[in-house]
């Protein structure tokens, strides 16, 4: 018995139902556009939804924040890789972009005065103004919007518990780039392959952080479906090697392995990190980079010292230990990162909870920053430089966590949920009007080979789970490519998929055709090891340290020297790797970055070494002068530059 | 029998191909003092002993609300229920059965599919409610089902079984509603932005599907806590006196 095959025609098929699948295919929908929305979780269910809801918006807090002044913001951030052309489009979209989620029920705290959203107290997240707007209810406001969003437009159809399983790609004409003609999906609810004809497909859905175990609440679904699909379909990905992993998750009890426990801001000033022997392996952690806390604990792991679990202990009882200071520690401890605190109270108990012990911490894969190289409209692009669309896969977009190049080697914090909006309508629009403003023929004899390809899976003999073999590709991405990479780490990874992949026709996949877990295992698998594919390529090909790539054998590449992204592209059976230059930010504004930089790290030097009692005095201030009149510390957000006040670039 | 506190022992209830089938799993600790969650059992007895054994999840911390499960034929989110000997877990009795602990969700979004509520003034910047907030706190677990008569109302007033041959088609989207999709309109309601005629598509769509199942009912419960009685029900019951 084989599957059977339905066939179905759209204007547009979206790939994904979180922010960024929820707006493309609202804003597609808008322009008359018959939208497919494909979702193989339930509607909604993704990172947005468990995010924690802070969304960039432009002049929230301030009169003076110019279009200028954020881009630059961002293109610092990222250390100079994201391409100039994004961070303006985000920065001059991030208003009307985040009126979308308002349109749709996102009703956040009103600035009555000014007729505008309330933004947070502070600049935080590394913005050099205040724009961050937060939400009751977190991420879980910006899934009711998105739910909304998709469900009232009757021209969108969506499917949950289907499989978004590949682009089908007409590369016959010889006079143009290859053209996007369709998709096949397995919907699983029905037990069919659906065949789409679509002239624009829109790839949103979501990340790779379950190429990775330990990994942060990110959703399972992130297991790189939509950086394989666009490489399968030939298209470029760019900044493969930015991945951005929080150092401060929880190492146990084994239910809460990977989740938030802080960030180096949460360390406070106090704080320092310790090897199993209780010696100090960093200290002024607040003042760290993320990348540099997760290199000091895997420092010590690699040697040997590590906590029982594969760590290091995050020790901030001498913050607490302070008479005056100490209780605004412990208020600041609990309201910056409610979430964060509350995991680490339930999954490490009380003397933790306290801070009366250290806490045992381990990097976590948390999110993307690399992924489709596209256009301000989201649209795929090849070629050199910014890229063009003559040299991209026609009729391919993405956007969210799915596309690269804005972000670079860092975002700040609360950019992410504005750039779904941004980028997913734009997206959404692009797509629509490629749509509706072109011919397009149907061609049902090229969907043939994937169809093939697909359906005789289903009953293939073998021996081995997929599952097994997902284990074991997470624990080792982790060790080879993963918070700290090694030449030799990425070259056993690489040995480590030729193995995996010889195993891939030994895998048992039942022929039965409704919900078949084993298949849906399987195709998450290829999408796995295609992803830390492109991640060992990108990562081998940047030899020194920047954002979230880490080297531990080669040295830091400096903010001076001339920026690049790496850009991975596959041929047939070859993949092609390749360095792209990127515009540098004037000189001024970098010498001032560093200038600054200094200034704090000496700063937190002095502090450390005064008498008890002074510095007592000097830390309680301190923590007043940040806490609001409430008496409440500003939350802070994982992710976020504020989170690592190393990484902040206001300038 | 001597007792090894290094393990549990569980059943878990799969289903194939419409036949049930009871498994006794033991779940080795993985640490002494381990207090497991239901979803951690899962991911063990997957990794050991059923290789395709069928699950969602997504955050493991109560947020996305796809992990809900039946223990002792309960609702509870999976990756924050802890298990004891014993326990039973099996898929949520309220909605169709796919495969082992997953079930089909999207007739519940499908039967609010196409609802529009038009909009007042062009103002978006008016601070809603602090019940707009209380309401848009659900995750969307569909624990609330659980015992619902206007939610049983598709399935002929009994729970769905996985081998009925007469289940309502969930891609039209199920006829009658249960508490998340009122929640969904009372929440419309409370909306600041909601115009007049609006709130009055919302209240009517509640009656089409089924308020009047709420009047005899002792009540909901809800999966993260918000008081549905008092918030959701209530609420609608009063604006809709007239109509009912």
């Amino acid at each position: 018995m084989t599957i059977e095959t339905e066939w179905l025609s759209y204007d547009v098929i979206v790939v994904g139902s979180g922010g960024a699948g929820a707006q493309a295919a609202s804003a597609a929908a808008e322009l008359g556009a018959s939208v497919l929305l494909v979702s193989k979780d339930p509607l909604g269910a993704s990172d947005t939804k468990i995010s924690e809801g802070l969304a960039t918006v432009r002049e929230s807090g301030s009169d003076d924040d110019i279009e200028e002044v954020l881009s630059e913001n961002i293109k610092l951030a990222g250390g100079d890789l994201p391409i100039k052309k994004l961070t303006d489009t985000f920065s001059k979209y991030s208003k009307e972009a985040y009126d979308k989620y308002r349109e749709h029920g996102l009703r956040p705290s009103i600035n009555k005065a000014k007729n505008r959203p309330q933004s947070l107290p502070l600049a935080m997240g590394g913005h050099n103004r205040n724009r961050s707007v937060g939400h009751e209810n977190h991420g879980v406001a910006f899934g009711h919007a998105n739910w909304d969003a998709i469900i009232k437009e009757k021209n969108i159809d969506y499917l949950e518990d289907a499989w978004f399983l590949d682009l089908v790609v007409d590369r016959n004409n010889k006079s143009t780039n290859p053209v996007i003609i369709g998709g096949l999906i397995y919907d699983a609810s029905k037990g069919v392959l659906l065949a789409i004809n679509s002239p624009s497909v829109i790839i949103a859905s979501g990340g790779l952080s379950t190429l990775f175990f330990p990994k942060t609440d990110t959703m399972r679904g992130n297991t790189g479906d939509s950086y394989a699909i666009a490489l399968r379909a030939g298209a470029d990905l760019v900044d493969m090697e930015q991945l951005q992993f929080l150092p401060f998750c929880l190492a146990s009890p084994p239910s809460y392995e990977g989740l938030l426990a802080g960030e180096p801001s949460t360390a406070s000033y106090l704080g320092v990190l310790r090897d199993k022997n209780g010696k100090i392996i960093l200290n002024g952690v607040h003042l760290r980079t993320r990348a540099a806390c997760s290199e000091a604990i895997m420092r010590a792991v690699e040697d040997g010292r590590g906590s029982p679990n594969g760590g290091a202990f995050l020790d901030m009882t001498a913050n607490k230990e302070l008479p005056k200071s100490g209780p605004y520690f412990m208020k600041y401890l609990q309201d910056s990162l409610p979430t964060a605190y509350i995991n680490a109270r339930q999954a490490l108990g009380k003397e933790a909870a306290k801070v009366e012990v250290a806490w045992e911490v381990r990097p976590g894969a948390h999110y993307m920053m690399g992924g489709i190289r596209v256009n301000d409209d989201g649209a795929s692009v090849g070629g050199d430089d910014e890229g063009s669309v003559k040299h991209g896969i026609s009729g391919l977009f993405a956007a969210g966590q799915a596309m690269g190049g804005l972000f670079g080697a860092n975002r700040l914090g609360s950019t992410s949920l504005t750039e779904l909006a941004v980028f997913g309508s734009r997206a959404g629009v692009a797509a629509a009007k490629n749509s509706l403003n072109n011919s397009f023929k149907v061609n049902k004899k090229l969907f043939e080979s994937y169809i093939n390809e697909y359906s005789s899976l289903f009953g293939q003999k073998g021996s081995i789970a997929s599952n097994i073999l997902r284990d074991d590709i997470q624990k080792e991405s982790w060790k080879k490519i993963g918070p700290v990479r090694t030449a030799k780490g990425i070259q056993e990874m690489e040995d480590k998929i030729k193995e995996i992949e010889t195993k891939l026709n030994n895998i048992s996949i039942p022929n039965y055709f409704i919900w078949n877990q084993a298949f849906m295992d399987f195709v998450e698998l290829k999408n796995m090891i295609c992803s830390a594919k492109l991640i060992g390529l990108a990562a081998k090909e940047r030899n020194g340290s920047i954002g979230g790539h880490v080297r531990l054998d080669a040295k830091n590449i400096s903010i001076f020297s001339r920026p690049y992204s790496t850009v991975v592209h596959k041929n047939n059976y070859t993949y092609l790797v390749k360095k792209l230059n990127r515009t540098r930010t004037p000189l001024k504004n970098l010498i001032y970055y560093k200038i600054l930089e200094k200034k704090r790290l000496l700063e937190a030097r002095f502090l450390s070494m005064l008498p008890k009692n002074i510095k007592d005095k000097k830390l309680e201030k301190k923590y007043k002068d940040i806490m609001s009149a409430s008496g409440k510390a500003p939350e802070i957000m994982p992710g976020g530059t504020e989170g690592a006040i190393g990484e902040t670039t206001s300038a | 029998m001597i007792k090894n506190t290094n393990s549990l022992n569980v059943n878990i209830v799969t289903v194939r191909d419409g036949k049930e089938k009871i498994v006794a799993f033991t779940y080795n600790k993985r640490e002494e003092k381990e207090k497991p969650m239901a979803l951690d059992v899962l991911m063990q007895a997957q990794s050991e002993v059923i290789p395709d054994l069928a699950f969602r999840y997504g955050c493991r911390a109560r947020n996305c609300g796809v992990c809900t499960i039946d223990i002792n034929d309960r609702p509870r989110v999976a990756c924050r229920a802890r298990v004891k000997d014993g326990d039973k877990l099996s898929a949520i009795a309220t909605l169709p059965v796919l495969s082992d602990l997953v079930v089909r969700r999207d007739g519940i979004a499908r039967q609010m599919r196409g609802l529009k509520t038009s909009a007042q003034g062009n103002d978006l910047n008016v601070d809603a409610p602090e019940v707009y907030h209380d309401l848009t706190s659900c995750i969307e677990c569909y624990a609330c089902l659980d015992k619902c008569p206007m939610h049983m109302r598709n399935f002929a007033d009994k729970l769905p079984k996985y081998n009925d041959k007469n289940l309502p088609n969930a891609s039209e989207g199920y006829i009658h509603g249960n508490p998340f999709s009122l929640l969904k309109l009372e929440r419309l309601r409370n909306d600041p932005l909601t115009s007049g005629q609006g709130k009055n598509i919302a209240l009517n769509k509640a009656i089409d599907l089924g308020l009047d199942a709420c009047i005899e009912c002792p009540g909901c419960k809800c999966g993260v806590g918000i008081d549905l009685k008092n918030k959701v029900i209530k609420p609608l019951l009063e604006a809709a006196k007239d109509k009912l």
